[in-house]
């Protein structure tokens, strides 16, 4: 009986394990954090509340392919500051991301900030991330970064995920404007929301009452959108950006991230979605609940 | 003498029955008591999340956070107890200004906590670069206090049963049994019901004005003259 009920058990932890090359799982402070690789491709996935969630993906024989669909949506801060000198990025994850800007931009700088230790461990160790000067990591919580640290960032980008959950303090009015307050006048804040559920109002609404402008690129069929905003009322953020000069001057860009296609993925202001919703502060953020029907990060599984 | 049965005043009955008492003034007595002491659960470990939520933005939702917050309550419980238990014993005058003075103490640090606990703790993260240092001064600064004043009437509490004819260990049982109930009541009502629907500060100005009435009918309940729940 002891026996029968080991098999059943060993058959359904096969049954929740992906079928990978190799897998390993680590418990860490914050996160179930498992590793598979599937050929080439090494994947960062974080267990909660009984689903698994895509974190981030490097392609070991081609790290400079953006593998996970939303990073190179993330490029779209391009298309409203195409010429960044110093970005900050809230959400480490096995960089995939860094790896395709620091090739597109050889003379940017981008610091990351990641809670976990663990995950900027598993990083370098299974993703072959190796920070350096122009790609220095802090392991601490976000908010208490963009709080301490004095620079200024040309693109600030909050990518901060626990599984598929946004901790509350890193969703509030407050810390958008201390957010605010470390960007350049021309720095574009940059986040990964998810459709589909009441957070996704809220945190647009509660964007809108920091930055003037706040527009959205839909990442195609994964739930995603990535808001873009900045800190200017005026000029409006183009809907036309200049692709083609960007092309020119950025090429090491243009032949990583389809840069027009891009620029179609932007999608119109949900006004009607937004006008109920209430504003997130640090006093009242039940980010939680809000999010209780929340997809995950890429839904890909 | 068996466990409580399923009616629902059983429970009451069974305390009761220890020493065949008078109802119906003692039953009145006897739920106005184990519903203080319910509050006073509710009061503890709700203001445990209510604390969470005022440290996020200044020192984040890390696992040191929660270990010091933990820690801090598991600490103001300690001395509260052994602080709770001083009082009981001590005689009848020097009791009840203790008990006065406990309860303005729990009141006056909640009021301080509600009032200025964001100014509080956005100093106390420019003093503190050192997030271990500055959770320590923040936790003992704006939680410790209530905390432990709160919890040294749950040995008064005891003390009142017991010293009305409940068995000590009984009195202790029921006390700490119901209080834990208390507890687990504040935890899931903050967490599902109370931050889901209401903005912390106005919650910690709810937590405060319960306190008040909780702990000045629970003083007035715990007087000596009070009736005896047991011959």
């Amino acid at each position: 009986m002891k026996l029968l009920r080991l098999v059943a058990l060993g058959l359904s932890i096969s049954a929740v394990l992906p079928a990978a090359d190799f897998v390993e799982n680590h418990d860490t402070l914050y996160n179930n954090l498992t590793i598979e690789r599937r050929g080439t491709v090494v994947e960062l996935r974080a267990r909660s509340r009984g689903g698994e969630y895509l974190e981030s993906a490097v392609d070991l024989a081609d790290p400079l392919r953006l593998v996970v669909q939303y990073t190179r949506t993330l490029f779209a801060a391009a298309l409203h500051e195409p010429a960044p000198k110093n970005v900050l990025m809230i959400g480490l994850g096995g960089a995939g991301f860094h790896r395709v800007f620091v090739h597109a931009y050889p003379q940017a700088r981008i610091q990351s900030v990641e809670l976990d230790p663990k995950v900027f461990e598993l990083s370098q160790s299974k993703m072959a991330f190796k920070p350096n000067a122009r790609t220095p990591v802090a392991v601490m919580d976000g908010r208490l970064f963009v709080k301490r640290n004095r620079e200024q960032w040309d693109w600030l980008i909050l990518d901060a995920f626990r599984g598929g959950f946004v901790p509350p303090h890193l969703k509030t009015e407050e810390f958008y404007r201390e957010c605010a307050a470390r960007m350049t006048e021309r720095g574009v804040f940059v986040t990964n929301l998810h459709q589909g559920t009441e957070l996704f109002a809220a945190d647009l609404k509660t964007m809108r009452a920091v930055f003037p402008q706040v527009v959205l690129y839909e990442v195609a069929g994964r739930g995603n959108v990535i808001a873009c905003a900045v800190k200017y009322a005026e000029p409006a953020m183009s809907r036309t950006p200049d692709v083609a000069g960007l092309k020119r001057v950025y090429p090491a860009l243009a032949e990583k991230v389809d840069l027009a296609g891009l620029a179609a993925e932007r999608i119109a202001f949900p006004e009607a979605v937004v006008k109920n919703a209430r504003v997130l502060t640090d006093d009242f953020s039940p980010v939680e609940f809000l999010d209780a029907l929340k997809s995950n990060n890429t839904n890909a599984r | 003498m068996g466990a409580p049965g399923g009616g629902r005043w059983d429970f009451l009955e069974f305390t009761l029955a220890t020493g065949g008492l008078r109802p119906p003034n003692l039953r009145v007595h006897l739920v106005i008591f184990y519903t203080l002491v319910v509050l006073l659960g509710i009061l503890s470990m709700g203001f445990q999340l209510l604390a969470s939520r005022l440290l996020n933005p200044f020192f984040g939702s890390s696992l040191i956070v929660w270990a010091w917050l933990i820690s801090t309550f598991l600490a103001a419980f300690s001395v509260g107890s052994i602080l709770g238990g001083w009082i009981s014993n001590a005689p009848t005058s020097q009791r009840i200004r203790a008990q006065w003075i406990a309860g303005a103490v729990a009141v006056g640090s909640l009021a301080f906590t509600a009032f200025f606990g964001r100014a509080v703790l956005g100093q106390i993260e420019i003093a503190f670069t050192e997030i271990t240092t500055g959770l320590l001064v923040a936790c003992l600064g704006l939680f410790f206090l209530p905390v432990t004043t709160l919890s040294s009437f749950g040995p008064q509490c005891v003390q009142f049963l017991a010293g009305r004819g409940t068995p000590p260990g009984k009195a202790s049982g029921l006390v700490y049994g119901v209080s834990t109930l208390g507890n687990i009541a504040g935890v899931m009502l903050t967490a599902f019901v109370l931050i889901p629907h209401l903005p912390v500060s106005t919650l910690l100005y709810l937590w405060l004005g319960v306190a008040l009435v909780n702990l000045s009918c629970l003083i007035i309940l715990l007087r000596p003259d009070q009736p005896a729940l047991s011959p």
